[in-house]
């Protein structure tokens, strides 16, 4: 596999995603020294002049003393705003591009960034400025006092009333729905260590609830409010359809975070209430149509059974969706332990740990991350 | 190699939520009830608890190394506690208990001679059951005719977890959502387990609140769908589709010799919208229940030769000696 993936650097599949063991495989450029930061900045959305922003972020970073990387992943369209980059790679700035094909999404292009990259810390970034970079020094330091994940929460903000209303709609709603008290989810600007990355089931356009799925798993979230940056004014109005997306991106994580292994619980709960109502219908024809009155006729008929046929159908699909789940079963397993764990490894392995690993888990070893829970965001 | 000989004989796998209290007199009546000869190692897995279980786990742990602490990131639920602690377990006999003290550690040396008369799963049934009648017990003894009739696994009490598995078993069961109340008629349907009943003591809670209540009916609902679609149709999932859609074409047909013979008849004008269109309903059903049924054996399809594949359990009972 590994020459295969040197041939085809660029390609994200199930197959080619790196065991948490596995060295990051380099690009074809040659062996890259590893560093400890990896910040990503994947291109999309209203870019802006990707060296200023490299200028800009990586000073904070170069203060700090620690050995850093950048890593732009940007689509085929934007070669004009990558092509400058070059001239600071060569002039040995520690900055690299993956160009990828223009219809690859944003999940996409930050789960290749994380596999093409070395550090075990890794910062993201969108392309343009949106929080002062004095941030991330501020996102490293929560990372060391023991936060799985930090998101750069723009507070406060100056930008058009419009964004902050609209952010503010889009927080209620999703706290409304899945609970949590963050603020600011859609901030692109997110530290994190590539282990919590790698563990989070991330697809489709659910990078922007990273935050919320990390929860799900377990980790430790946090929000560090930063102000926002002075150039970071635009206003954000979009067409119906973004608007439109977001909506079915909540319904769909909604249901990810209760049912993903149980969906005849949804199905079959909605199924069961339709059916129910169309059977009630169906009952008092039958009542009336006892008292003499003819039924046949009444458009009510029709209503209540496709109610029954309609609930009948959902039921199915729920069917459908546990028979998924149950062949997929398998070795999957969702818990997770907190810190590192025995017996998470391979079933074969599990015969030869040690009766000491159980220590591992003593509560002494919790305890600066238990009084940091005081601050912790939680669904 | 050396640590093969270490490896306990017996797991003793136990989920605590919330459990400060009894988590000590737990570990105290393991001590006393498993018989010398016996190796054990006793997982304790603590469950997103917030109290402090981890805290008392820990020292236990600490003081004991035949118990092993397992602590969960998050509140996962019993299921996952005991697939974590399952997946820890080194013995070959493991046993899983509730952390309540409601089961008594003094069944379990019985239960491991019943599991090595030869059977995969021995399950414990609670013969005098020290719980509240109307919340508990009758909507359990329901539930258990329920999963009877539905799994074809007849089992007493489905809901104690006093159970003893051979290993081979755990690798081949794999517990998910809220299965963990099903074991028997899962082991049953995916794995082909030969099982077993036998009574266990069952003590009235001493310490906290329990952890159940009634609104877990619907889910239980679900569930045995589930369960009953694993058992019956999980290598043909088209046959149970099928069977729908012939039960919608029947009420088609019915529908439709029904407006065929009102056809002339004076009360027709208003039933020749309604009826025949109750029957293409139905009809419509079937075909969406054909289609299911379909999109259903790609999903078993794709699955058999996977390597997610597993086959039935065996013992191999004509043993020739090597030459």
């Amino acid at each position: 596999m590994g020459a295969n993936v040197k041939n085809y650097p660029f390609t994200v599949s199930g197959s080619s995603r790196p065991r948490a063991d596995a060295d990051p495989v380099p690009p074809a450029g040659g062996a890259r020294e590893r560093v400890e930061i990896s910040v990503l900045v994947p291109v999309s959305e209203r870019p802006e002049s990707l060296t200023t922003l490299y200028q800009e972020f990586s000073a904070p970073l170069r203060e700090t003393g620690r050995s850093f990387e950048f890593l732009f992943i940007a689509p085929t369209q934007y070669r004009a705003l990558t092509a400058p980059l070059a001239e600071l790679a060569r002039k040995g700035e520690p900055v690299r591009v993956l160009n990828v094909g223009p219809g690859v999404g944003e999940t996409a292009m930050l789960k290749l960034g994380v596999q093409r990259s070395s550090g075990s810390i890794l910062l993201t970034l969108p392309a343009y400025a949106r929080v002062t970079p004095a941030a991330l020094p501020d996102l490293l330091a929560a990372l060391e006092q023991g936060a799985d994940l930090v998101i750069a929460r723009r507070w406060p903000r100056n930008d058009p009333w419009i964004n902050r209303l609209q952010s503010q709609l889009f927080h209620r709603v999703l706290r409304g729905t899945m609970g949590g008290r963050l603020h600011d989810i859609a901030s692109g600007v997110r530290g994190t260590r590539r282990e919590v990355f790698e563990a989070i089931p991330l697809y489709g356009d659910f990078f922007r609830f990273l935050p919320l799925l990390a929860i799900r798993e377990g980790y430790v979230v946090e929000e560090i409010p930063t102000p926002q940056h002075a150039n970071d004014t635009h206003a954000r109005v979009y067409g119906p359809g973004v608007y439109a997306r977001r909506i079915v991106d909540l319904l769909g994580l909604a249901f990810l975070l209760r049912f993903t292994d149980k969906p005849l619980r949804f199905f079959g709960l909605i199924g069961a209430i339709l059916s129910a109502f169309g059977g009630v219908l169906l009952l008092t024809l039958f009542i009336e149509r006892l008292g003499g009155e003819g039924i046949a006729g009444r458009p009510l008929l029709l209503l209540s059974i496709l109610l029954v046929t309609v609930g009948l159908q959902s039921i199915a699909l729920g069917l459908v969706g546990e028979m998924i789940v149950h062949l997929n079963a398998g070795r999957r397993r969702i818990y997770r332990f907190r810190g590192t764990a025995p017996g998470t490894g391979p079933v074969a392995d599990r015969r030869l740990q040690p009766a000491s690993a159980a220590l591992a888990h003593h509560p002494a070893l919790e305890r600066r991350r238990i009084s940091d829970r005081r601050q912790v965001v939680r669904t | 190699m050396s640590r093969m000989a270490a490896l306990p004989r017996l797991s003793i796998v136990v989920p605590l939520f919330n459990e400060e209290e009894s988590a000590r007199p737990l570990v105290e009546a393991v001590r006393a009830a498993i018989p010398a000869d016996l190796t054990w190692e006793l997982v304790l897995i603590d469950d997103g608890s917030t109290d402090a279980t981890s805290v008392v786990v820990g020292e236990l742990a600490l003081e004991d190394s035949r118990i092993r602490f397992l602590r969960l990131a998050r509140n996962y639920g019993q299921t996952q506690a005991m697939q974590a602690g399952f997946d820890a377990a080194r013995g070959d006999i493991v046993v899983s208990m509730d952390g309540d003290l409601q089961n008594d550690p003094l069944d379990i040396p019985m239960l491991v001679r019943k599991l090595e008369e030869g059977f995969d799963l021995v399950t414990g049934y609670r013969a005098r059951r020290q719980d509240r009648l109307m919340s508990r017990k009758v909507p359990s003894w329901i539930a258990n005719r329920l999963i009877a009739w539905l799994s074809g696994v007849s089992i007493r009490d489905n809901g104690c977890s006093l159970k003893a598995y051979r290993r081979e078993l755990l690798e081949r069961i794999h517990l998910y959502s809220d299965m963990h109340r099903f074991i028997p008629a899962i082991a049953v349907a995916t794995a082909g387990a030969s099982v077993a009943e036998i009574p266990v003591r069952h003590h009235a809670r001493q310490f906290g609140v329990s952890k159940y209540g009634l609104s877990r009916v619907a889910k239980v609902l679900a569930d045995l769908l589930t369960i009953k679609m694993i058992g019956s149709f999980r290598g043909r999932p088209l046959a149970m589709f099928a069977a729908g859609a012939i039960g919608a074409v029947v009420l088609s047909v019915l529908c439709a010799s029904w407006a065929f013979l009102a056809y002339g008849q004076p009360s027709f004008h208003t039933a020749a919208y309604v009826i025949p269109s109750i029957a293409v309903l139905w009809l419509g059903l079937a075909g969406y229940f054909i289609m299911l049924g379909l999109l259903a054996e790609v999903a078993v399809r794709e699955h058999s030769g996977s390597e997610r594949e597993e086959l039935p359990l065996y013992r191999e009972w004509i043993v020739t000696a090597k030459s």
